[in-house]
């Protein structure tokens, strides 16, 4: 497994006003496997991907990554989780707008001090299986926001993670522009062998996907 | 339009951390600028009443009359036993022609004097007078011997016969007098006049004065106290105190016009300010033009005075000071404008999404500025008037004047942010998608920002143009406003310079740093170009470090001119002047400074203050300086005046060192000094002179050489060194005036008007920087929330929390090196540019612009402050984000 959860539960507040936003949530994913998880707003969804992701602890419960238990880990082990194993794409992209499409896909190889030759070949194959290329010495200013989450997976591809966690990544495009990014996701995960665990709304991701997970009021549902 | 209070009271309550802070930035400047104007004008009053006391006689109002014809019936001259009265009635009419003026001065002194007499019998020479006084109480004085002068006739009205024998006159002299003058009651003066006529004066008895201090007696302190130097150097005044009995005698001894008739009135310092003494000043020159007209002789009476005159000088000095307070207030307000725009930007910043939504739900932009509006004006009220009531409470009234600015930006700026942000948030207009379109918006965006630009520009420019073609002080014509905003306006036009730099400075760095291999410095330097754009943190820091410069620079260049100009108007550190006629006893003063303890250089010469020499065929009075010129270059390398150049020998005539004012008159003139008698003395200029006791003219020549062209030279001055001259040279001083340069500086010092303007300087100087600190805080503040956002999706990447501490540090590093090292530049250099127009020598006593004296201990500290800032302010910022979950930032930031 590359990813395996056990009774997850986390509560924000205390007394009446205590909302559990996580209940007993137990699951396993296959690694090469896209699994979209599915719920209304409000769900746990987002709560629940933070907690995968070591950027939220939970109450109670166990999350191991690649056999790592991620809740265990103190700052700099999950720093070094983020480096090594796990990525993210934000909804809102998170680009550094002074930097170049190429210079923001380069960022987590800098992090991880890649030499320069070997980053630049890294990110001129990464703007290529997303599609931007051309597009490599512009700003995140001068591209669209498809462009730009283009650039955000390119990202978040770079430094070869085990495990893709997607925050609803279409959730700030079009319908048609989002569509073209998660059949982009999906072929990513093929590409480059990589997991994704994708929180959406959208039928046609959930179509995409190998296993839909669904969750409501904290609790998997199906 | 209906205002949403529960929005109004819960935006107060969220933001009440930037709103406090807003207030205290005009409480505080409402404090500097309501409390200075008038504690300047306190001061300026306090500065007349010090320079009239200084001035002493010269700013007395004298009101002077003739006696009535004397003439008896047989060819003789009538004894007149009424001159009391006569005076009586001039000091009553001149209280009517004063009016209410009257109640400025001190009750006036009827006072009559006698021409110079010579004592007889002296080897020192030694001057008397004969005077009659009458104040509001006296002068009293009691009799240790004889008594009071009695009329030298029996009939009161008795005719003195012309070229008789000199009529007698009784006077008390002091005690004092007497023992110097070894007199007794009943003993004969033996005197007479310049004319050489003998007089016959008495003395009737020995007094001591009831109260030395009654006003009376300073009209003629040589009548208690023998005054030396007041007939010239090394003579001593002595003097007779003639009684209401004898001043008939008195008049018949001397020539009918000889003893005055004189009533003076002195400005009462306790009440005399500089508008009463002005008013006073005016009234009496007006009186001056209508006087004397009267066709009787004893009616008519000539008003003088010297107070325009003293007046006039201190006016100057005032103005100075005021103009110069200017400046610094002037700074002040920039500055504080700046930094409450800062927070009205921080304001604004937390409050953006709250607006848009308001906006979005129907709120009204009137409603949402009303709203705004009455939130700053209840915050700038109450803060300004907490502000005005301290000014009171220190100053006893309040100056609005320059408050206007601070608390119109205080009341605008954040109400018109927070407009502008609520209207965007809403607006239908979309960046446009056409490229050429979005150019074309941007060169728009671009032109107006050059417009701001060049208006800034265009009035330092002015102002600066102004200040040096006018100067500062209101008498040159015009509003002191526009010169005295040329420091501000020129520090703000050089931090517009700066904020098109940094991006560019940041820009470079962030290119260097992507062909480095560190991370951090690629996210730093990505984060410091982001920010570089912002205008206002720059504008505000890099303003407020080059004021404050610019106010510690004020502070230590009179400091230290002050220094400068007791050591050139002493030239030592004591200066002895000598009677010429006591010359022979020069060397023997000489060598008793030179064998005093703490005594480094002693120098004797003589100084001729307007020596008649002659250049070409003009006239060109100067200060001569006749001196031993290796002993006196030695003196001068003992003290921080300018090195005394060589005087090599010329061509055949004597070899000079000269100054010009002008500088009409250099290397290579010819001088003549004509003499008596004498063929002329030629001086070969041959360098150029220090400039001696303050004087513009100065010619200076070798002792030796004066002496070989056959001119005797008569030492008139002794210059001391060391540490113990001032305790020598009063030791040995006897008869000649001596000047102490520790006294001058002191006194100036403690001048009112300098006091006050190195004490505002210091405090504009610590209000600016802590207004800098403030705004550094604010600047950070604002950013904050997006700084930390992308520090925390870079920590997704796998970014440490100690790197994003080293990467928000990289970010706020350029901001505040910026500020550390354009603003201390900017002020020193301002101050380079604008210092000499401000007429600081008018405060420091020097005959020229005092040099820019840097305050290295203050740039230091304006230096350092900045960065110190920077490591402050992360781990602050670093602290308060610690306590809140990763997934809750990147939340609340919408990632």
């Amino acid at each position: 497994m590359i990813l395996s959860v056990r009774g997850l539960h986390r509560t924000f507040g205390a007394g009446p006003a205590a909302v559990h936003a996580l209940r007993d949530i137990t699951f396993d994913i296959e690694p090469g496997t896209m699994v979209a998880l599915v719920g209304r707003s409000g769900s746990g969804k987002t709560t629940l991907l933070n907690v995968i992701g070591g950027l939220d602890r939970p109450d109670a419960g166990t999350v191991h990554i690649d056999g790592n238990d991620v809740t265990a880990l103190d700052e700099d082990g999950l720093s070094q989780l983020r480096r090594d194993t796990v990525s993210y794409i934000f909804q809102t992209f998170g680009l550094i707008p002074v930097l170049s499409a190429a210079e923001n896909v380069g960022a987590p190889l800098r992090l991880v001090r890649t030499p320069a030759a070997d980053r630049e070949k890294r990110v001129r194959l990464l703007l290529d299986l997303v599609g931007l290329s051309d597009h490599a010495e512009q700003r995140p200013g001068e591209l669209s926001g498809g462009q730009q989450q283009r650039v955000a997976i390119a990202r978040a591809l770079a430094a070869s993670p085990r495990l893709l966690i997607a925050d609803e990544p279409t959730g700030q495009l079009d319908a048609e522009t989002g569509r073209s990014v998660m059949a982009l996701l999906r072929g990513v995960v093929e590409s480059e062998g990589v997991t994704a665990l994708v929180s959406t709304h959208d039928p046609v991701m959930m179509a995409l996907a190998d296993r839909v997970i669904r969750i409501s009021d904290g609790q998997i549902v199906a | 339009m209906n205002l949403h209070w529960p929005s109004v009271r819960g935006r107060a309550r969220a933001d009440a951390g930037p709103l406090t802070l807003s207030a205290v930035v005009v409480a505080v400047v409402a404090v500097l600028a309501g409390s200075v104007p008038v504690l300047l004008r306190s001061t300026a009053d306090e500065a007349v009443r010090q320079a009239v006391s200084v001035a002493g006689d010269d700013a007395d109002v004298k009101v002077e009359a003739r006696w009535e014809y004397d003439d008896g019936s047989s060819g003789g001259r009538v004894r007149s036993p009424r001159s009391t009265e006569a005076l009586d009635e001039l000091r009553d009419r001149s209280l009517d022609q004063l009016g209410s003026l009257r109640d400025s001065l001190l009750p006036p002194i009827e006072f009559t004097d006698s021409p110079y007499l010579k004592l007889l019998n002296n080897t020192e020479p030694r001057s008397f007078r004969l005077n009659y006084l009458a104040g509001a109480t006296g002068p009293a004085v009691t009799w240790l011997s004889g008594g009071a002068p009695k009329p030298a006739a029996e009939q009161p009205d008795v005719e003195a016969p012309w070229n008789g024998p000199p009529w007698p006159v009784q006077v008390g002299v002091s005690e004092k007098t007497a023992t110097r003058l070894g007199l007794r009651a009943g003993d004969r003066l033996t005197i007479e006049d310049e004319q050489r006529n003998p007089k016959d004066v008495r003395v009737s008895g020995v007094f001591r004065a009831t109260d030395p201090a009654d006003p009376a007696w300073q009209v003629a302190p040589w009548l208690l106290d023998p005054a030396p130097g007041m007939d010239g150097a090394g003579n001593t005044r002595y003097g007779g105190l003639l009684s209401a009995e004898s001043l008939p005698d008195a008049r018949l001894a001397f020539g009918l016009d000889e003893i005055s008739k004189t009533v003076r009135f002195r400005p009462d310092p306790a009440v005399l300010t500089l508008d009463t003494a002005e008013q006073l000043a005016a009234t009496v020159v007006a009186l001056k033009a209508s006087s004397g007209s009267s066709a009787s002789r004893g009616y008519a009476s000539q008003w003088a005075t010297q107070l325009d005159a003293v007046l006039h000088d201190v006016r100057d000095e005032i103005d100075a000071a005021q103009a110069q307070a200017s400046v610094l207030l002037a700074a002040v307000s920039v500055v504080a404008v700046l930094i409450l725009l800062l927070a009205a930007d921080l304001l604004v910043a937390r409050r953006s999404a709250a607006l848009a939504v308001a906006r979005q739900r129907g709120a009204s932009l009137i409603a949402l500025g009303a709203e705004l509006l009455l939130e700053s004006v209840l915050v700038t009220a109450g803060a300004a008037a907490l502000g005005v009531l301290l000014a009171a409470l220190v100053a006893g009234g309040v100056a609005w004047g320059w408050l206007l600015p601070v608390c119109l930006a205080a009341v605008l700026a954040g109400p018109a942010f927070g407009l502008v942000v609520a209207y965007r948030a809403t607006r239908d207009r979309r960046v446009p998608a056409n490229r050429s379109a979005r150019k074309w918006a941007g060169r728009t965006a671009a032109l107006r920002r050059l417009t701001g630009e060049a208006t800034v520009l265009a009035a330092a420019v002015t102002a600066v143009t102004v200040l040096h073609q006018r100067g500062v002080l209101p008498s040159a014509g015009g509003t002191v406003l526009l010169p005295a905003a040329a420091p501000a306006l020129g520090v703000l036009t050089g931090a517009l310079v700066l904020l098109r730099v940094l991006p560019a400075l940041t820009g470079l760095r962030l290119r260097q740093a992507l062909r480095s291999t560190r991370p951090l410095a690629v996210f730093g330097a990505a984060r410091a170009a982001y920010v570089a754009a912002r205008a206002l943190p720059v504008l505000a820091l890099v303003s407020a470090a080059g004021l404050a410069t610019f106010a510690l620079t004020v502070s230590t260049t009179v400091d230290r001119g002050l220094t400068d100009g007791a050591w050139r108007t002493v030239g030592a550190d004591a200066r002895l002047d000598l009677s010429p006629r006591k010359a022979s006893a020069t060397d023997e003063m000489v060598r008793k400074l030179v064998g005093a303890a703490g005594v480094r250089h002693v120098v004797a010469a003589q100084v001729i203050d307007v020596a008649p020499l002659v250049v070409g065929d003009a006239s060109r009075p100067s200060r001569l300086v006749v001196v031993d010129s290796a002993a006196y270059r030695t003196l001068l390398a003992d003290t921080p005046l300018t090195a005394l150049p060589p005087l090599p020998a010329g061509s055949g005539a004597v070899p000079a060192l000269v100054r010009s004012g002008d500088g009409k008159v250099g290397v290579g003139s010819q001088l003549k000094l004509p003499r008596d008698g004498a063929p002329p003395v030629s001086f070969d200029a041959v360098g150029v002179a220090p400039a001696i006791g303050g004087g513009e003219d100065v010619v200076l020549v070798d002792a030796a050489a004066m002496t070989a062209a056959g001119v005797t030279v008569v030492p008139n001055t002794i210059w001391v060194t060391g540490p113990g001259a001032a305790q020598a040279a009063k030791a040995a001083a006897g008869d000649a005036l001596v000047e102490i340069r520790t006294d001058v500086e002191r006194a100036r010092r403690d001048a009112p008007l300098v006091t006050g303007l190195i004490r505002l300087a210091w405090a504009s100087a610590g209000t600016l920087l802590a207004l800098g600190l403030l705004g550094f805080a604010l600047g950070a503040a604002a950013g904050a929330p997006e700084r930390w956002q992308t520090l925390s999706r870079l920590r997704t990447l796998g970014l440490r929390t100690r790197e994003a501490r080293r990467v928000a540090t990289a970010e706020l590093l350029p901001l505040a090196l910026l500020a550390a090292a354009g603003g201390p530049l900017l002020g020193a250099g301002l101050a380079w540019l604008t210092l000499g127009p401000l007429a600081l020598r008018l405060l420091t006593g020097q005959p020229d612009d005092p040099a820019l004296i840097l305050p290295w201990a203050g740039l230091a500290l304006i230096v350092l402050a900045f960065p110190v800032m920077v490591t402050l302010v992360v781990p602050a910022e670093a602290a308060t984000r610690r306590r809140r979950r990763l997934s809750e930032v990147l939340r609340v930031g919408g990632a």
